[in-house]
Order: C-alpha cells, then sequence, then structure tokens
C-alpha cells in the first residue's frame, strides 16, 4: 500500500476526532517574533504523553496572563494530520488557562469520587513500623523538605537508614518521577515506609500532589506511606490516602523514628518498676516468713516441751498422790490390823507376867484339873517359851 | 539447694501445715518433735529461696543506681 493511501487514510481517521477540549500542561512554547504561527507541547499531567500544539501567534499573545511554562491549560481544536510530513500537531483555536477555581474544583470532585471508592477509607491505613530499617524518601534534590525530615529523624535515631529519591516536586514532571520513585521504593525489600516531603508552595506547585494517578499509585502499595506536603494548612489528595498525614517534614520525623533518649528512658522506668515489684514481693514473702518462725510453735519448741512437760508433772504429782493416797491407805489398813493383831495377841498378856501354858498339840490348859503330872507342857511367857513338866496333881495344892 | 529442694511455695506451704498441726496439738511427743524438726527445716529452705533471690537481685544491679527504698 502506497504512502498516499497511508497517510490519506490516517488523514481520514484522524479528521473523526473532530474539535475538542485538550487539557494539559504548557512546556517548551516557542513564539518566534515575525512568525504568524506559535508552537508549544502540551504535556499529560499524570503521564508521559504529550501533544505537539500549534495556534496562531496573536492567540498567546492575547493571553492575560501570560502563557508560562508549565501552566495548566484546556485547549480547544482538532487535531491534524501533516500529509507531506507525516507529522500530527493539534491546531488550536483557543487556549484558557485552567482557573485556580476550575483546579480547586476538579480536585474536590476528585476527591469525593475517590472517597466513594474507598481509596482514603481508614481501615486501608496501615500502621508505620516501630523502627524502620530503612526510609524511602521522595522529595525535591537537597531540598529544606529533605534536610528537615533527616536532620529530624537522624537526632531522634542516629541509626535511621534513608533512600533518598531525589524528584520534580511541581511542574509538569513531578508527578511521573514522584510514582516512578514510589514504585521503585516499593519495590526495595529494605524500605519499611515512605515519605513524601515538600515544603509549602502555591496552589498550582501543590498540584501534583493532588493528581489522581499519584493517589491511585499510592493507594495500591504495601509500603506505607507518610505525607508531609506543604504547609499545615495544605491537604492535597495525597493527605487523604497516605498511611499517615504529617503536618511538616519535621513532624513527619517524629512519626518515623522512636526518640532514643525517649525510649532509653521507658526501658530505664520498665527495669525499675519490675526491680521494684520483684523488692516488694519479696519483702511480703519474707514477712510471712518471719511471722511463720515466729509462731510460738516454731520459735520456742522448748515451750512444747514445757508444755508436754507439765502434763508430765502434773500426770506424775497425780500420780504420785494416788499411790501415795493408796499407800496411806494401805498404811491405815495394816495399822489398824495391827493394832487389832496385838489387841488378839496375848503378847501384852505376856508382858504383864502372864504366861500360856500349851499341851503338846498347841491347846490352851485353862483347867489345872485337865493337867496329869509328869504332863509335859509349854510355858509361853513374853519372852520365849518353857519346857515344863506337871509335878503334882491340881487336889494336892488345894 | 540440691534439685530436689522444694519450691519455694511447696515449703512454705507445708510449713504453714506443720504450725497448724503443732497448734492443734494431740501429736504424740515423738510426732511432735518430728514435726518441729521439719518446721525449722522447711524454714531454712523458704530462708534459702528468698537470700537466694535476693542475691540474684542484687547480682543484677551492679549497672544501675543503688535502690532507693522508699
Amino acid at each position: 500500500m502506497p504512502v498516499r493511501t497511508v497517510a490519506k487514510a490516517l488523514t481520514d481517521w484522524i479528521g473523526r476526532l473532530g474539535r475538542l477540549w485538550v487539557e494539559g500542561q504548557v512546556t517548551q512554547i516557542t513564539r518566534r517574533p515575525g512568525q504568524p504561527t506559535a508552537f508549544l507541547v502540551l504535556r499529560d499531567t499524570a503521564v508521559e504523553m504529550s501533544l505537539q500544539v500549534s495556534c496562531r501567534a496573536r492567540l498567546i499573545d492575547e493571553l492575560d496572563p501570560p502563557l508560562a511554562d508549565g501552566a495548566r491549560v484546556v485547549v480547544w481544536g482538532t487535531p491534524e494530520y501533516w500529509a507531506q510530513r507525516g507529522s500530527l500537531t493539534f491546531a488550536a483555536t483557543d487556549i484558557r488557562p485552567v482557573g485556580i477555581g476550575a483546579l480547586l474544583a476538579r480536585i474536590e470532585a476528585l476527591r469525593a469520587t475517590l472517597a466513594s471508592e474507598g481509596l482514603f477509607a481508614a481501615e486501608r491505613k496501615r500502621a508505620l513500623p516501630f523502627l524502620p530499617r530503612q526510609i524511602g524518601l521522595v522529595t525535591g534534590r537537597a531540598s529544606a523538605a529533605e534536610r528537615d525530615v533527616v536532620d529530624n529523624a537522624r537526632r531522634r535515631w542516629p541509626g535511621v537508614q534513608f533512600k533518598l529519591e531525589p524528584v520534580a516536586v511541581q511542574g509538569p514532571y513531578a508527578v511521573t518521577e514522584i510514582v516512578g520513585a514510589l514504585s521503585r521504593l516499593e519495590a526495595d525489600p529494605n524500605v519499611d515506609v515512605i515519605v513524601v516531603a515538600r515544603g509549602g508552595g502555591s496552589m498550582e506547585d501543590l498540584l501534583p500532589f493532588s493528581d489522581e494517578a499519584l493517589v491511585r499509585a499510592i493507594a495500591g502499595m504495601f509500603t506505607p506511606v507518610v505525607s508531609a506536603v506543604g504547609h499545615e494548612t495544605d491537604v492535597p489528595l495525597i493527605d487523604h490516602v497516605a498511611d499517615l498525614r504529617a503536618s511538616t517534614p519535621t513532624d513527619a520525623a517524629k512519626h518515623l523514628v522512636p526518640d532514643m533518649a525517649e525510649e532509653l528512658d521507658r526501658i530505664g522506668t520498665a527495669r525499675r518498676r519490675t526491680r521494684q515489684a520483684v523488692v516488694r514481693t519479696l519483702e511480703v514473702e519474707q514477712h510471712r516468713l518471719d511471722a511463720l518462725r515466729s509462731r510460738p510453735v516454731m520459735s520456742d519448741p522448748g515451750g512444747l516441751l514445757v508444755g508436754w512437760g507439765n502434763d508430765l508433772a502434773l500426770l506424775q504429782d497425780r500420780a504420785v498422790r494416788a499411790v501415795t493416797g493408796m499407800i496411806s491407805h494401805r498404811q491405815h489398813e495394816v495399822e489398824a490390823l495391827t493394832a487389832r493383831v496385838t489387841a488378839l495377841s496375848p503378847q501384852a498378856t505376856l508382858e504383864r507376867g502372864y504366861a500360856v501354858l500349851q499341851r503338846g498339840n498347841g491347846a490352851v490348859v485353862r483347867d489345872a484339873s485337865s493337867v496329869a503330872r509328869g504332863e509335859r507342857l509349854t510355858g509361853r511367857v513374853a519372852a520365849g517359851t518353857v519346857a515344863l513338866i506337871v509335878d503334882q496333881d491340881e487336889q494336892e495344892t488345894r | 539447694m540440691s534439685k530436689d529442694t522444694p519450691s519455694y511455695e511447696q515449703a512454705r506451704d507445708e510449713l504453714i501445715d506443720v504450725v497448724r498441726a503443732l497448734e492443734a496439738g494431740g501429736a504424740t511427743l515423738e510426732e511432735s518433735l518430728a514435726l518441729w524438726e521439719r518446721g525449722e527445716a522447711l524454714a531454712k529452705v523458704c530462708q534459702q529461696w528468698l537470700d537466694g533471690a535476693r542475691a540474684r537481685l542484687d547480682a543484677a544491679r551492679p549497672d544501675d543506681e543503688p535502690d532507693t527504698d522508699d
């Protein structure tokens, strides 16, 4: 198929787009004095795409405020295919800056849609690591923001590690560079948290940080993202989607790393408190043990024995008394018996000089007549006995 | 303290029982003496545990500030 056919087909297709409004950011304006037409490049705000735009030079001149590099504009015109040179340009017949109001409204609308998609939902927020191995830092090269984050973090935790990703923080290239930096940091396993930091700036300066592509990129990331963009009062959309919004780069540092001194102090307090708890327990147990040991049964076993001793003494005493009682009782008995024996016993009579005559068989002679001459008798006197023989009868002595 | 030494809690609880038994009385002389000796042994074990714990606590102390006994 010859060029002319292809060229003709291209012209037709492209022609079919007709007139339309195209939004983008202006870069590389070429306006040569005396030339009727001027050229500029319109860049997409999110991706690396752009369009060659041609228009009447007067159109550029009449713009108030004058067109500046990086300005956000909407362009009215139609895409044209120049068959001769095979190039495509967008023939613009009207260029209008996108007003701040329009921009803000656009951002608010975007915020609403993204919010409705749940991108800003609280449960999506990921917690920051207590002590990150490495912190990804997306800021302007050698910017104040970078210094704030790094210096403050280092003061809090001297061992902190950063991975710097310098990017444009305003203008047409900002979004693509930031998104690129974010994906590189996301891919790095050592980076546990990523900070996007930028100092204060004008509404336009902060526009990239409300860009849909950037917000969606962050929403899709696993590594927690901290946004520290603009002044305290600025709230670009990045603030809504980030896992943590820090008011300023310095404030961000406070959330990134613990304060060494503070942590050491906390550890010190914890150690003291655990020690005191153990000391208290020991004291309590010591008191209990002392109490147990001081109980009479333990401290003075002698007392126990004394008790036993007392019992013993009591028993002994009772025993003795019992025995003595018995003895004296027996004593009395014996005495009584003895008395009776004595009373019954002739001894006393014998003592008084009487004697008792007893025949051989022990029978006592009471009747003189009952004895016969020559009979052997025993005479019992007080002391001992006398052998006797009767020499005369009773009749003879009468 | 040998491995089969009773734990602090075991020794203390048994000591409490011994004291209670002795105070209740009713034991024979022989039993009472045995109980009392057991009580003394248990008390010594408890004291050893407490002294040991305090020693370990003080051992960990060197690098801290002195103990501020309030």
